[in-house]
């Protein structure tokens, strides 16, 4: 019988929600309407539209909105089932259905009422309806609930407080009595949310938290998971202040190692084994434990030292080695997650002559593991292929054979991604590379995989020694492929033509067959570079072919918008539009999932994928500086005030052909002032004129506002930097801290800024050229300056190319950037645009003297004379 | 829970139910009458302008009522309409002492008697002109036809001077409500 059940429920994926159609459920949310309510069956139906939601179902506005009505005359029945699930319905619409407050009495009466298991559900869902008008309202409610001696009403009004202090953080900051003395109790749960509460609320002063924390770890907190937060609190303001184990904050963390409970001992481990500034003593003891943990006889211990040990073996590598022998031990560990990320481990720390052996191992249970296991397994080869060069032969072939395995997306583009770093770093590897690579995309399924891979092949190939074997794998993709694939195999084909002359007949002839291709875009590419290639020109081929165009897509987009809006004479200029920022491939966004919970997650900058798009379209909306021309570059911001100062000030600088617009971020951090009619007056460097400040009217505390000052280039095109120093200046209107309210009369004040300085790479934007020589021919020796320097304040290589590009400002092309080791003499190839759109070329050689200096013999090229003067006495 | 009303459930004599729907303008006494309406030990102390709506149960001899008391204030009157269609009666609080948004109060109630779910019911409509203890209140014939009642013809009503802080008038008022809704489910049988 019972075999019977679960093979049928085998059958139809044993969950009975699975083909579930909204409409028809939402049909059927109607008989929440009709008294006497059935519980059960109005609690099937409720909990069928929480699938819904959570399954990413879509409910528009209207639909919604009757949905949660009907919902809210559950709230006659006493059925607490039914009304659990009404609160979760609750939160789970007051986002798409209108007049949600309509409940707000109703929980605030459940919130109070005698009913425990009601209390919390019905704060929570109080909270998420709540906003900035009703908060007020609920004040009362929400600072007796947070010291209520049910801990589940405490936990669930601290949590939620958290929550609303989104909604406003001024109302939240006001209940932090209460906090305080819900962090005295006894319950575990109530006093880590407690100190959540404490230390949001004051997390923007950095004083108040190490306070908090000084205090707390004297006073013994009750609860682990309270310890473990404020583990993690001292550990960010280590890394926050940039200290290391002198911090009294560090002793506190390394206390905790001796704490009776496991997860604090962790914690405590996992934070100072993930510090910045530690020397081998203060890991020791924190490896100890972790080396203790991995012989614990419970697996999420086993897992957890391990996991943690993986991750900073890189980092660490002498404490880790330690740990080998119980590393060994645990490669036969029956969960086979703990063996992979011991091995993994092992493989990153152990010597050269352990590699085989455990590649050997792992092969053993490849098969068993998961996708993201085996990913693990795949960056630890990576780490490997860096730290053994030699060894690439039987890394490389063991990465091939995973290409083969079944897998996921994921898993083999971490495998694709890892090959191509291998190629990259270590040349003795490209050709094998290549080749796997060629053998992967004859069956692959990834159209983003292939064409990646086609795109390396054209860029790789033709400098191989033997380009032509490529050829035939890559127009086989032709054959077989899909429109993007051929798309990616045609360009790639033209790559090889315009590269190696007795490859360009054959390569013609493929191109000309792809002409008769099916897609469009396929026939448009082949056109194109049959033409080009044609004309037999290596200034053609290196423009079009094999560093292609570098336009930023919504920067082109908007261009050719506004030239179709004012139609004119002139052609259209591709120099007006801003180019591809380069950090678009550079970037990687960081997760910081482990930093955790209670507010504690960082927030990582994520990547912008233009940010000149995004700058342009806002500097154009501010009428002033609306007609300055296309935006052709925009600085990192730079402060120009110490944090924790009255006023905190920022400047981003843009560049236009013939101006300079500098945009000073302000914000008032004081709560009884309110600033207006703010801005910032610049003086200074010759030749540069301001032109106009442009007022942030006014500067409410701690609500950013931005003010503008333009300023004219010189006329003079050599004369590109200058230093300006910044004044703030504004009228102050003291006001009431509580209410915000305004003097009437205000008082003209000033206040000093850092200078600001304009350097010459202000005025160059980044740009890779993929094929370098092939462009200093495109470009020529007309404009070439050529001078030596000696650069006696730099000691290594390292030092001086570091140096090179951040005061120009260009694109390191050919890998140049990475200085190979133990070498004398290196050369240095930088890409770039001038303002004004003129291409510009750097070849920098650079040698060590024997009185331990670096000379530099530099050469520049550009398309316009000026350029090459202002790059070659950059340096000087 | 009494002692008959135990016995009667295990005899399988429940009380019938019935669902009405309290509106009327904000600080009119809504609230407050159901308060005094409930048993003792289910009572509010302090009573605070409702946002939105609450659910409220209190019974008379023949039927338990689920009572749904809206919130008056202007924001939430166009929400009333939602609670309309299952109501078995609606009683209707007017502020007496509050002579000068008679005609707002009057305005709400024709709206309401106006609405597609209300219009073709017979559905009974129970008054209370409330406060009745203030200096400045108005009887309830003065009340009455303030608001026009006379003009009601399709619908059975009935309008009781109430004072909600004393409880006087409510019971009278109550009772007739459960005679007309009485009336009403026996018919439909
Ligand atoms: N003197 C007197 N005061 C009353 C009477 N009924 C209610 N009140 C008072 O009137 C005020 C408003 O009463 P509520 O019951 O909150 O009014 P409501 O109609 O529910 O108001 P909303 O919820 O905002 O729609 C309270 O201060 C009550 O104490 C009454 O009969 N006589
Ligand atoms: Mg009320």
């Amino acid at each position: 019988m019972m075999l019977k059940r679960d093979k049928k429920e085998e059958e139809d994926g044993g969950n009975p929600f699975n083909n579930l159609e909204k409409s028809s459920v939402l049909q059927e949310a109607r008989i929440f309407n009709e008294t006497p309510i059935n519980p059960r069956r109005c609690g099937h139906i409720l909990t069928k539209i929480l699938y819904l939601i959570n399954q990413g179902e879509t409910i528009g506005a209207t639909e919604a909105t009757e949905a949660f009505f009907a919902m809210t005359k559950l709230f006659q029945s006493k059925d607490t089932t039914l009304r659990r699930l009404v609160y979760l319905g609750i939160k789970e619409m007051s986002k798409i259905a209108n007049d949600v407050i309509i409940v707000t009495s109703s929980l605030m009466k459940d919130m109070t009422g005698k009913e425990d298991q009601f209390r919390g559900p019905s704060i929570r869902a109080l909270c998420s309806i709540t906003d900035h008008m009703m908060l007020q309202s609920i004040e009362r409610y929400m600072k007796q609930a947070i010291v209520d001696k049910v801990s589940a009403v405490s936990s669930a009004a601290l949590v939620s407080s958290l929550h609303l202090s989104h909604v406003s953080q001024e109302v939240t900051k006001r209940w932090v009595n209460e906090a305080q003395e819900a962090v005295n109790s006894d319950n575990m749960m109530v006093q880590y949310h407690a100190l959540g509460l404490l230390y949001h609320i004051r997390k923007k002063d950095k004083l108040a938290v190490n306070k908090l924390v000084s205090k707390f770890s004297k006073h013994s907190l009750r609860s682990p998971y309270a310890y473990c937060l404020l583990i993690r609190i001292a550990s960010k303001l280590i890394e926050e202040e940039d200290a290391g184990s002198e911090s009294p904050m560090f002793d506190f963390i390394e206390n905790c190692l001796r704490h009776k409970n496991e997860m604090v001992i962790y914690e405590a481990a996992h934070a100072i084994v993930n510090m910045k500034n530690t020397t081998a003593k203060d890991l020791a003891p924190a490896v100890s434990v972790l080396q203790l943990f991995c012989g614990s006889p419970k697996p999420t211990l086993r897992f957890a030292a391990v996991r943690t040990l993986n991750k900073v073996a890189m980092k660490h590598p002498a404490a880790v080695t330690a740990c080998n022998l119980d590393l060994e031990s645990l490669i036969t560990d029956v969960n086979r997650s703990i063996a992979t990320l011991a091995i993994t481990t092992l493989l990153k720390t152990g010597n050269e002559s352990s590699v085989d052996r455990l590649m050997k191992q792992i092969s053993s249970f490849m098969s068993e593991i998961s996708d993201e296991f085996k990913i693990v397994v795949v960056h630890a080869i990576r780490s490997l292929c860096a730290k053994f060069p030699r060894k690439h032969n039987v890394l490389m072939t063991f990465l091939s054979s995973m290409l083969r395995d079944e897998g996921g997306f994921d898993y083999k583009r971490a495998i694709v991604d890892c090959i191509i770093t291998v190629i990259e770093e270590n040349p003795e590897a490209k050709e094998a590379g290549l080749a796997h690579l060629c053998e992967f995309i004859e069956d692959c399924e990834h159209t983003v995989l292939a064409t990646r891979i086609l795109h390396l092949l054209g860029r790789e190939g033709p400098r191989t020694p033997s380009p032509s074997k490529y050829i035939r794998f890559i127009y086989n993709r032709v054959i077989l492929e899909n429109a993007a694939v051929r798309a990616a195999a045609v360009s790639a084909i033209a790559k090889f033509g315009a590269h190696c002359d007795e490859l360009l007949p054959s390569c013609v002839v493929l191109l000309e067959r792809c002409q008769l291709d099916t897609d469009d875009e396929v026939r448009d590419r082949a056109t194109f570079y049959v033409s080009i290639l044609k004309q037999q020109q290596k200034s053609l081929n290196s423009a079009y072919i094999l560093n292609g165009l570098q336009v930023s897509v919504v920067g082109l987009e908007r261009a050719v918008h506004n030239y179709t809006l004012e139609p004119s004479e002139t052609p259209f200029d591709l120099k007006s539009v801003p180019l591809a920022t380069q950090t678009m491939t550079e970037q990687k966004t960081v997760t910081s999932r482990d930093t955790g919970d209670m507010g504690m997650t960082k927030t990582v900058d994520k990547p912008v994928a233009s940010r000149v798009d995004v700058y342009a379209e806002q500097l154009s909306a501010v009428p002033e500086l609306a007609n300055l021309g296309p935006l052709f570059r925009s600085s990192q911001p730079v402060e120009l005030t110490e944090s924790e100062t009255e006023y905190v000030v920022q400047c981003i600088k843009h560049t236009f052909s013939h101006y300079l617009v500098f945009q000073f971020d302000c914000t008032n951090t004081l709560n009884d002032q309110l600033l207006e009619n703010v801005s910032v007056h610049m003086d200074g460097s010759d030749g540069f004129e301001v032109m106009k400040y442009i007022n942030c009217s006014n500067l409410p505390y701690d609500k950013p506002g931005t003010t503008y000052t333009l300023v004219r280039l010189p006329e003079e095109p050599t004369s590109v930097t200058g230093t300006f120093t910044c004044t703030l200046k504004f009228i102050v209107k003291d006001c009431d801290p509580n209410t915000g309210e305004p003097d009437d009369e205000g008082y003209e004040d000033e206040y000093v800024l850092e200078d600001v300085e304009v350097n010459v790479a202000d005025h160059v934007q980044k740009v890779i050229k993929a094929n370098f020589g092939a462009s200093w021919e495109e470009v020529g020796p007309e404009n070439e300056l050529e001078d030596t320097y000696a650069l006696s304040s730099m000691s290594t290589l390292e030092e001086a190319v570091k140096n090179i590009i951040q005061y120009l400002g260009m694109q390191p092309c050919e890998r140049s950037d990475k200085v190979p080791e133990g070498k004398s003499s290196h050369t240095l190839y930088l890409a770039g645009v001038f303002r004004g759109g003129h291409d510009a070329l750097v070849r920098a050689k650079l040698a060590l003297t024997d009185d331990s200096g670096v000379t530099m013999q530099l050469t520049v090229r550009s398309t316009d004379p000026n350029v090459s003067e202002v790059l070659a006495t950059a340096i000087a | 829970m009494g002692l008959f009303d135990m016995l009667a459930r295990w005899l399988g004599v429940k009380k019938k139910e019935a669902n009405v729907l309290v509106v009327g303008l904000d600080n009119s006494g809504k609230t407050t009458i159901l308060n005094q309406l409930k048993p003792d030990d289910t009572k509010a102390h302090d009573i605070v302008p409702t946002v939105g709506f609450n659910v409220e149960k209190f019974a008379t001899k023949s039927l338990s009522f689920t009572a749904f008391d809206m919130s008056g204030q202007g924001r939430y009157r166009n929400l009333w309409e939602h609670y309309y269609r299952e109501c078995h009666g609606v009683i209707f609080v007017v502020d007496s002492s509050d002579k000068l948004r008679m005609v707002v109060a009057k305005d709400e109630l024709d709206q309401l008697l106006q609405h597609p779910d209300v219009k073709n019911r017979r559905i009974p409509i129970l008054f209370f002109a409330n406060k009745m203890d203030m200096r400045e209140a108005v009887s309830s014939v003065k009340c009455s036809s303030l608001m026009e009642l006379e003009l009601i013809r399709d619908k059975p009503w009935h309008i009781c001077a109430s004072n909600a802080m004393t409880g006087e008038g409510l019971h009278e008022g109550v009772e007739w409500l459960t005679d007309q809704i009485k009336d009403l489910v026996d018919k439909k049988k």
